[in-house]
């Protein structure tokens, strides 16, 4: 009788797979590699949510820097513990963060900026940028920066100021600088 | 293991509720934002459409608005209209779709505010628009206004919302857009 309890164990277990087949799909220890998984999902989802933004730009404002259609990341940590500096490509939110604006910090709070001959005007002090490789003529009037805003603009300025997106943006707007 | 199990399923049940609880009652938020996706359905047509089939999307559109409707849309450097009632919003989508082959409208992000009373609401949103043959991407922050008539929500305003502020001259034309 126990003899026959055994066979029909063995015939009722599902057939195994090969070792090797086995430690490849769930690793030696099953507990061990369900426990990386959790973690590693966990850590993902806490990294591309909260820390690091993966972002594809479009259109040609920010020619030469970066291109069209290119893949960036933008950390939304940078500005923690200190606030966004001239020079730093950022991105502003629109009314979220799947559509954003990508655009350089020229002037920061309190600032006067203007645009002569192509030469950005910081205080009426010529800026030096060296990320500025394309031709500019644009000629515009000094905006004075209120507390917590930001004068943002593209690298290429190759066309009118009109047809060029930029301007003042809030604090609030700027959710992260651009890391690559 | 049978009280894990208990658990699993108790919890799944739970969800399963939960689930059936918010698709048979929405929230008026979950409301208005299938109805402000499906007006942005209802503007896009493409290039193969028939004529009749776009001239029933501009007629259809009238029923996402009030009679009163205001629209201005001020965006700098590529358009400024002001229209009044739905008619004109008819006469203007009719006038879009002669004016170019095909477009996309999408609202990627839409945050909503309903009113303590519950019968306005104001939605915040990036509208998205390709238009067929041009390279460019177009967004544009807006605001639109909905009231709650008949058991219906519709939009009584939409405005234009200037993302990066400017007091001396005119944007817009070239943005460096990410997407998500």
């Amino acid at each position: 009788m126990p003899a026959q309890k055994k066979q029909t164990a063995q015939t009722a277990q599902t057939p195994r797979l090969p070792n090797w087949l086995r430690i490849a799909a769930v690793g030696r220890n099953p507990k061990f590699t369900l426990a990386r998984i959790v973690v590693l999902v966990v850590t993902c989802f806490i990294i591309f949510k909260f820390i690091l933004l993966v972002i594809r730009t479009e259109g040609i404002s920010m020619l030469p820097t970066y291109k069209d259609h290119s893949v960036h990341l933008v950390s939304r940590v940078a500005y923690l513990w200190h606030e966004p500096r001239r020079g730093d490509v950022v991105s502003i939110r629109l009314a979220g963060f799947h559509v954003m604006y990508m655009k350089r910090i020229i002037g920061l709070p309190g600032e006067t900026v203007a645009f002569a001959n192509g030469h950005v005007l910081i205080n009426g002090e010529v800026l030096e940028e060296p990320y500025e490789k394309l031709p500019c003529d644009w000629n515009l009037p000094p905006e004075k920066l209120g507390p917590n805003e930001y004068f943002v603009v593209g690298d290429n300025r190759t066309m009118p100021p009109r047809y060029h997106e930029h301007g003042i943006a809030r604090r609030d707007r700027i959710i992260g600088k651009l890391l690559l | 293991m049978k009280i894990i199990f208990r658990i699993v399923l108790v919890a799944a049940l739970l969800a399963l509720g939960v689930w059936m609880w918010t698709m048979l009652f929405p929230s008026p938020e979950k409301v208005i934002c299938k109805r402000l996706t499906e007006l942005a359905r209802t503007v896009s047509f493409s290039p193969n459409e028939g004529n009749l089939a776009r001239l029933a999307g501009a007629q259809n559109l009238a029923f996402f608005f009030s009679t009163n409707v205001e629209v201005t849309l001020d965006v700098p450097g590529r358009v400024q209209h002001h229209l009044l009632g739905r008619s004109e919003i008819t006469q203007a989508a009719l006038g879009a779709q002669s004016a170019v082959s095909g477009l996309d409208v999408k609202f990627p992000d839409i945050n909503i505010t309903i009113a303590p009373d519950k019968q306005s609401a104001v939605a915040d949103l990036t509208v998205e628009v390709r238009v067929s043959g041009q390279q460019d991407l177009i967004v544009q922050e807006m605001k639109f206004t909905l009231q709650k008539t008949d058991g219906e929500w519709l939009v009584t305003r939409i405005e234009t919302v200037r993302t990066l502020s400017i007091l001396n001259f005119e944007p817009l034309r070239f943005p460096s857009i990410v997407l998500r």
